[in-house]
């Protein structure tokens, strides 16, 4: 079952009234349960593509919808709504909250989806637990490596049960031994939970693993591929 | 409970930039508040000293009242006046005043006085006059006056010196009597010092031949907040001729500074907040500034622009909430030490006392003012966070997320 699906999508920037095409045409299709990496040079739109897929980004043309919803019918308000029920998104620079501790940045996504605060402690810990940091639980994000940063921001990616997880350049920062746990991280969760994955990346670690590839040059999808 | 947590942990993230503006706060409320403190211990010992030393609580007089001719417009059947307003419980003393003006004369100067006859034992229950009295004693004796200590410089006159009274009599003769000066006063208003002898009632019955005309009764009441109510109760059981009149109609501008005392000091506080809002701003804003990845990255995960903007909301109300608090401390502590033992002004005395402003102030806040404060300082803090808040709000994720901080 297709769970985000893009089509005839064009992105176009209109910086300083000279138009920069960044995504042409693309049609996508990615199912449930995959594991996809987005690889292309820098500049080819895997950035953007990724943005439209989360939503964050509108299209100049063409239609998106995720978890079968037409997002582009929606408001803003609605978007962010959205996003909180049905995307988990890991940054490139980890971007946790500085000032609270990692179970409380995990937490915090459960807090805005409502849920009580026995529930969402007891989650909370659970998702620290697979990502093998419970023992990490009350330390500020300045306290914890680049990797263990990584490893709480899918921790928190996952605390809202999402539909697809989207991590833009997740091991950029990283080094190997800590990008390595990192995706085998991903891929765990990925088999053991059908956890949707879809990344960008052009680490040649990352695309190594990655079960579908797609390539992108010029905002062109040039190679779709399986990678098993 | 989450959102107030997180507001309250961002503003520590600067930790030198929120102290800044918290010590700004704290000074500045704390600095108004003693001045409005100041402000109002000088406005309500003005208003106290005036009620106690002349106007009392509430006055009676004839309607037709007037200073130039008093002789016939005395109030008559005292007795059953006062048998009727003793059967109303808030009144607790009351003193008979014949008015008469006249001139007090030494051997060296004249001068335009209001001869005031009372009862001195009546007068001591009712006015501070007998508390006033800085050399010599109270009127003790027969034929004696007491005057102002300023009036006896301005006639060149001492305790036991004879001074000259002189009054239209109720036959249109001029009368002269002379006193001995057997006490000088000496209140906080240097005109009313000049300007009022007392005497005995006794005395000026002597002088007429007959009973002292009473021209006013001073009444003083026990429950100051229900000053109007009295006064209404005892016009109702007076005859119509009479007029029953408060502080406030006697002195309408001791009553013009009594309600609006308040309103200047919340002017005056809501100046300081004025100032306090810009440096509030400004910390606001470089704050949201400073995170605006964050911001972007909070709404990508699905934080709604309302919480957002709550978040900012409380961490302003936060900051301003912590000055405010230390200022409100401090205000109280410092106003309280200074209400205890008084600001000394006695350099100042002379310009004071002719406002009729005492040399010594206490200061004194009032309780309402600490909550007018501090929903000040509330909306304040709603009112810098707005445009920061709205800032916040209206980025877009995708934009913000791409911000180098």
């Amino acid at each position: 079952m297709a769970i985000i699906e893009l089509k005839n999508v064009d992105k176009i920037y209109n910086s300083k009234s000279i138009p920069v095409q960044a995504l042409k045409n693309i049609n996508l299709k990615i199912n449930s349960g995959e594991f996809t990496a987005i690889v292309g040079p820098s500049g080819s739109g895997k950035t953007t593509l990724l943005n439209i897929m989360g939503s964050l980004d509108s299209v100049t043309s063409g239609e998106v919808i995720l978890n079968n919803k037409k997002i582009s019918e929606m408001k803003e308000n609605q978007l962010i709504k959205f996003r909180l029920f049905n995307i988990g998104f890991v940054f490139q620079s980890y971007n946790l909250i500085p000032v609270l501790t990692a179970l409380e940045n995990v937490e915090f996504i459960l807090f805005l989806q409502k849920i009580n605060r026995k529930e969402r402690y007891n989650k909370a810990l659970e998702l620290l637990k697979k990502v093998g940091l419970e023992h990490k639980k009350d330390s500020k994000p300045a306290q914890l490596s680049g990797g263990e940063q990584q490893r709480v921001a899918v921790a928190r990616a996952l605390a809202s049960n999402p539909a697809f997880v989207l991590a833009d350049e997740p091991t950029a920062n990283l080094d190997f031994r800590s990008a390595e746990n990192l995706l085998d991280l991903m891929q765990n969760l990925n088999k053991e939970y059908n956890t949707t994955f879809i990344f960008s990346t052009h680490d040649p670690r990352v695309i190594k693993r990655a079960l579908r590839i797609v390539t992108l040059e010029d905002g062109l999808i040039i190679n779709d591929q399986n990678n098993i | 409970m989450i959102m107030f947590s997180l507001a309250w942990k961002n503003i520590w993230r600067n930790k030198r930039r929120s102290i800044i503006i918290i010590f700004a706060t704290t000074i500045g409320l704390s600095c108004g508040l003693f001045s409005v403190g100041l402000m109002t211990g000088m406005y309500d010992s003005l208003i106290d000293y005036a009620i106690n030393r002349e106007y009392a609580h509430i006055q009676i007089h004839t309607k037709d009242f007037k200073r130039d001719e008093l002789f016939n417009q005395s109030i008559n059947d005292i007795n059953n006046i006062i048998k009727k307003i003793s059967s109303i419980s808030n009144i607790q003393n009351y003193s008979f005043h014949t008015i008469i003006e006249g001139l007090a004369s030494s051997s060296t100067n004249s001068l335009g006085v209001k001869i005031i006859g009372i009862n001195p034992l009546q007068e001591r229950n009712v006015t501070g006059i007998s508390k006033s009295i800085v050399e010599g004693n109270y009127l003790d004796k027969k034929n004696t006056v007491i005057i102002g200590k300023k009036l006896a410089e301005k006639l060149k006159l001492k305790i036991n010196s004879k001074i000259v009274l002189s009054f239209t009599g109720a036959d249109g003769n001029i009368i002269y009597a002379a006193f001995r000066i057997s006490g000088l006063f000496n209140t906080e208003a240097t005109n009313f010092d000049i300007s009022n002898v007392f005497v005995n009632n006794e005395d000026i019955s002597n002088l007429l031949n007959t009973t002292s005309p009473i021209h006013e009764i001073l009444i003083k009441i026990n429950n100051t907040d229900e000053i109007d109510k009295t006064k209404n109760e005892i016009q109702k059981i007076l005859p119509d001729n009479l007029l029953v009149e408060s502080w406030k109609e006697l002195a309408p501008d001791l009553k013009i500074t009594a309600e609006s005392t308040d309103l200047i000091n919340t002017i005056f506080l809501g100046l300081i907040l004025f100032a306090l809002l810009f440096g509030l701003v400004n910390t606001l804003l470089m704050s949201v500034l400073d995170r605006i990845k964050d911001f972007g990255v909070l709404l990508a995960i699905g934080l709604s622009r309302s919480r957002l903007f709550l978040m900012i909301i409380l961490e302003s109300v936060s900051l301003s909430f912590i000055g405010g608090f230390f200022g409100i401390i401090i205000g109280y502590i410092v106003t309280q030490y200074f209400n205890s033992r008084g600001i000394n002004l006695h350099s100042f005395s002379e310009g004071l006392s002719s406002y009729g402003i005492p040399s010594v102030l206490y200061p004194n806040i009032r309780i309402a003012t600490y909550f007018i404060l501090t929903i000040m300082i509330i909306f304040t803090s709603i009112i810098a966070a707005l445009y920061p808040a709205l800032k916040a709000i209206r980025l877009k994720p995708v934009d913000a997320i791409r911000t180098i901080a």
